[in-house]
């Protein structure tokens, strides 16, 4: 599904230049659940970023679903993105503005889909992940826990074969994290893969695979023993 | 889609209630003023353009040098509208207007209707084709025939209704002292601004037949104002070369008669009908008249608040849009194209916009009174509207708003949706605009946009102390003649009165309240007389012009104006035969004599010459505005022939002294109505212009301040939020309070310091002009700018302390906690 041929990418101010990553090879399987580890400042939310076509690699390339996405223009990448991928962040990242429902709703807007095919997709993804209760709250209203909910029912509202998930838990407490994590494992197992960066070896726990990241380069690459 | 952007649009103003608030009512305010001064303006501009044929219409003025002194005159002879209307087929139509003392607010005359007498403010006499070139709508009568025969009147339908009531006027018989006049007529008075300024005309076949015979001979006596129509095809330089050699002949012709050598040219200039409003080089001319270079001022002061506003909408949204950037980070990940979240934040500017349009509008139809009575106009914003240019204006402005709505919003639109939203959800990004190939970050450019505003702010503050202070000056000015304590009376319309004068002088000096009377044709701050003469025996010499002014006995102790050489008009102390002249030291050193007292001086008098004798000197006093220098003028002695009755009463008497005026008046006059002014709010009427420009200055000045001073406040609190953690720490650092507000206040009062400079140089170009159109004037002392400077400065600091004391007082740990 995604394969990165040394992906590197360097952040420069005027008098220092950082590498933020380091000919990063990795593939992932349509399927797979990967955990990206290490400690802060090594790299894990660049290559999140970059593989969620959010950002871009410095040389290198990766493909997804065999297209070199770094030949892409950013109106190509836009509708790569809004088809295929979903996005979980630490803090959420939920629109204040805009109530549960409208939250949850709004990639399918940008999918340019029905209304009435809309209410039926949301309906189902609220009561799946049982938020029908609070569809008419706004963020500011809601526990992080819930929030982390709602993010994720933003998420896969479209459907996308891919998910993206950025210390999911890092805001929460353990009961809520343990939610979460429950959630993406259902979503795993349902067919979704699933890359997720985190801090937390109990949530790394729940993928298969988990590379580890130091200063930008994979030191270490391994299945997960729970698998 | 658009549903979801209304949605957000809509909860995100209502949730930033304060932004949205400056945001609108600064933007609403800025446009409210704009839209007052257009409409100010636009009435300006509306002056005559109401007649058909304006583009047709010319008025004929008159330029005359004699001994090289240039003097240009909005009157002409009476005669011309016949020469026109005879010798020159490419004339439609020529008429004459009678002259009445535009500088004469009670210039009123009686009229009697079945028994009650009724006043008319202005009353002139035209010939029959007045209306055949301004086409006044008729209510009552036909225009083609008024005024065709003598003692016939046209009047306003303001006056028919008060003298008439419901009644038809035409047929109607007014009588004033003089004679009876049958109403022809009744036209109404639109708002279309004319300069024409009368409420009545009465035919001027009405005048006595030697008087007419006079007027139609004279190429010399200017008293009337006329117009001219024109067809379409002429060619108006070659008309006005072609006219002007014609009258040039006729009064070669008549000075060769008459044996006069004048030194010097005649010239009559054709101006535009429209262009009337806006000349005020002539003497004689409609008071109403105004400098088009104030209108230039107040377009430019309207640009510029519209400007201003702007900028602070501008500077608003994109600091505003500074909290939104996690927002689209967002949306973009989840899919939003450039284009979709372009038009969605353009379109959300269009509703902030939309709404501040909405609000100035209101607020402009709210305020219309009191603007009205500010101006003295009667504008109605939907009539502004839907006439001449206000359509235009209309669509104008929608336009600039929407261009502004798409400024405002595409600050976020473009340069937030440019980042890739990894970076804008991290937080960690500087927005730079690129500008000619330089790039500068949002904060220089919206410095930029701030000094504009001070700029701005800050000339107008100085421009009114200037303004002030020179109005101040001409207050206090010593005139040269003592102008408190004097009431100027009009002479009632009776001719007969000139008989009873001596009387009535004298009867109105007999109260305690009373201390002298005086009578004159000419006071000052009024209308001076012109007249040519010859110094000498003979007229040998060049025949010269000079000012004039005819005045009764005791006329120089009333006013305190000092004889230097010479004596007084004191009474029995001279006769009343036109042959004495007190000059003044400008006519002395003009005349160059070398024995002043004793000269004899020839005076045009009843189309021949007379000549006096010169018995004194007066000190030069300002007998006309302080614009002027003083110039040469010869006081007649002529107490029979009297305009105005002058009382100067006991300081602190003056209901008293009224009360005695009445008395007497009514013993004298009785059926006719007394007409007074006080000589001091005279001459102030003098500065009216300059006055209101004062009035009108220090309300934009205070306007432009307070939308500043908003712009400042919203900039401030974004510049708090940015640093709320900076603010603590520094708190946490033993930072003092005074110490934080002040850094703070650093970021911008440095620029409004360099606006300060930037604007005292360009008030310093603009004020030293408009100073020197007085003769008489201050000068520019450097602590108007400092002060300017320094109010600005308070002013912005006390703004940034009101918003950032709560800020800064707020414990270190809670605004820490804020930016974990």
């Amino acid at each position: 599904m995604i394969e990165t041929f040394d992906l590197t990418k360097t952040f420069k101010t005027e008098s220092v230049e950082t590498i933020a990553l380091r000919n990063v090879n990795i593939v992932v399987e349509k399927g797979d659940f990967i955990a990206i580890m290490g400690p802060s400042g090594c790299g894990k939310t660049t290559l999140l970023n970059i593989l969620g076509t959010i950002d871009d690699c410095t040389s290198g390339y990766f493909t997804l679903f065999e297209q070199d996405i770094t030949r892409l223009n950013e109106k190509q990448k836009t509708s790569i993105r809004k088809r295929n991928i979903g996005f979980v962040f630490q803090n959420f990242n939920l629109i204040e503005e805009l109530t549960v429902y409208e939250n949850i709703e709004l990639p399918l807007q940008y999918l340019g889909w029905k209304k009435k095919d809309r209410k039926q997709r949301v309906d189902e993804v609220i009561d799946q992940l049982n938020i029908v209760h609070r569809k008419d709250l706004f963020p500011a209203q809601l526990s992080g826990g819930q929030q982390q909910r709602v993010a994720v029912a933003r998420a896969i509202i479209a459907k996308p074969p891919l998910l993206l998930a950025d210390e999911p838990t890092g805001n929460l407490d353990s009961m809520h994290g343990e939610e979460v994590m429950t959630l993406l494992n259902e979503l795993n197992k349902s067919g979704t893969t699933v890359i997720m960066v985190t801090h937390s070896q109990r949530d790394a726990s729940y993928s298969r695979r988990v590379i580890h990241l130091f200063d930008g380069q994979i030191i270490n690459e391994n299945l997960n023993k729970m698998v | 889609m658009l549903g979801n952007y209304f949605k957000t649009s809509i909860r995100v103003l209502v949730r930033q209630k304060g932004y949205t608030m400056l945001n609108i009512v600064g933007l609403a305010m800025g446009i409210a003023v704009f839209t007052f001064i257009f409409l100010y303006i636009q009435s300006e501009i509306r002056y005559d353009r109401q007649w058909s044929d304006h583009h047709n219409i010319y008025r004929v003025t008159s330029e005359y040098s004699v001994d090289g002194k240039v003097e240009k005159i909005a009157l002409t002879p009476f005669r011309l509208s016949n020469d026109f209307n005879d010798g020159f087929p490419e004339v439609v139509s020529a008429t004459n207007m009678f002259f009445t003392d535009p500088s004469d607010v009670n210039d009123v005359s009686s009229v009697t209707y079945e028994g009650h007498v009724y006043e008319i403010p202005n009353i002139t006499l035209s010939g029959h084709n007045f209306f055949d070139i301004f086409d006044y709508e008729f209510i009552e009568g036909n225009p083609d025939t008024a005024l065709t025969h003598p003692n016939t009147m046209v009047i306003s339908s303001k006056i028919a209704r008060e003298i008439f009531g419901d009644e038809s006027a035409i047929g109607k018989k007014l009588s004033t002292v003089v004679r009876e006049y049958s109403i022809v007529g009744v036209f109404e008075q639109k708002c279309n601004p004319t300069h024409h300024n009368f409420d009545a005309v009465v035919s001027v076949s009405s005048l006595d037949k030697s008087g007419l015979t006079r007027l139609q001979n004279d190429w010399y006596w200017l008293t009337c104002y006329t117009y001219i129509k024109l067809n379409d095809t002429t060619d108006i330089d070659r008309f006005v070369e072609r006219f002007n050699a014609y009258a040039n002949k006729q009064r070669s012709e008549l000075s060769e008669e008459e044996n006069l050598e004048i030194d010097g040219y005649f010239h009559n200039n054709f101006e535009p009908i429209y262009d009337v409003h806006f000349n005020t080089q002539l003497q004689y001319d409609s008071p109403s008249n105004i400098n088009i270079t104030y209108l230039y001022i107040f377009g430019i002061i309207a640009a510029f608040i519209l400007l201003t506003a702007s900028i602070n909408y501008i500077n608003l949204a994109t600091a505003r849009s500074l909290k939104r950037a996690k927002e689209i980070g967002v949306r973009k990940v989840i899919g939003a194209t450039k284009k979709q979240l372009v038009f969605q934040y353009i379109s959300e500017s269009l509703i902030l916009t939309t709404i501040s349009f909405v609000l100035a509008l209101s607020l402009v139809e709210l305020l219309m009174p009191q603007f009205n009575q500010l101006v003295g106009k009667e504008l109605t914003l939907v009539e502004s509207i839907f006439s001449g240019s206000g359509l235009f204006f209309g669509l104008l402005l929608l336009l600039s708003i929407f261009v502004l709505a798409l400024i405002g919003g595409s600050f976020p639109a473009f340069v937030l949706t440019s980042f890739n939203a990894a970076t804008v959800l991290k937080g960690s990004y500087t927005i730079v605009h690129k500008i000619g190939g330089h790039h500068f970050s949002a904060g220089v450019v919206r410095k930029f946009l701030v000094a504009i505003q001070y700029i701005v702010s800050i000339g107008l503050i100085i421009s009114t102390f200037i303004i002030y202070a020179q109005m101040d000056f001409l207050e206090s000015h010593d005139l040269g003649f003592e102008k408190d304590n004097i009431i100027v009376i009009n002479s009632p319309d009776d001719t007969s009165f000139m008989h009873k004068l001596p009387k009535f002088v004298k009867t109105l000096s007999k109260d305690n309240s009373v201390l002298e009377v005086s009578s004159a044709m000419n006071v000052p701050g009024y209308t001076e007389s012109k007249m040519l003469f010859y110094v000498g025996d003979t007229a040998d010499q060049n025949i010269q012009a000079l000012n004039f002014y005819n005045v009764g006995y005791n006329y120089f102790e009333l006013l305190k104006a000092s004889i230097v050489k010479g004596g007084h008009f004191e009474y029995g102390s001279y006769n009343d035969d036109y042959n004495n002249y007190i000059i003044n030291e400008s006519a002395a050193d003009f005349l160059n004599l070398d024995t002043v007292i004793g000269s004899k001086l020839n005076i045009s008098f009843n189309e021949s010459f007379k000549e006096g004798t010169i018995v004194g000197v007066v000190k030069n006093f300002n007998f006309s505005s302080l614009h002027r220098e003083v110039e040469p003028l010869v006081f007649l002695l002529n107490p029979r022939n009297t305009r105005y009755i002058l009382v100067k009463f006991d300081k602190g008497k003056e209901a008293e002294s009224l009360a005695h005026i009445r008395k007497v008046w009514n013993d004298f006059n009785e059926g006719s109505f007394l007409h007074y002014t006080l000589l001091s709010t005279k001459l102030e009427s003098l500065y009216k212009v300059a006055n209101n420009m004062l009035s009108l200055f220090a309300y934009f000045a205070m306007f432009v301040v307070f939308i500043s001073s908003l712009g400042l406040y919203g900039l401030t609190s974004f510049l708090i939020q940015q640093r709320t953690k900076e603010i603590a720490v520094r708190r946490v650092l033993g930072g003092s309070e005074l110490q934080i507000v002040s850094m703070l206040a650093y970021v911008y009062l440095r620029v409004v310091l360099i606006a300060g400079i930037i604007a005292s140089i360009i008030v310093y170009f603009f004020m030293s002009r408009w100073l020197n159109t007085f003769a008489f004037h201050i000068s520019m002392d450097g602590w108007y700018f400092v002060l300017g400077t320094l109010i600005t400065l308070i002013i912005a600091f006390a703004t940034v302390y009101i918003r950032s004391r709560k800020v800064v007082k707020e414990k270190p740990a809670v605004s820490l906690n804020i930016t974990e």
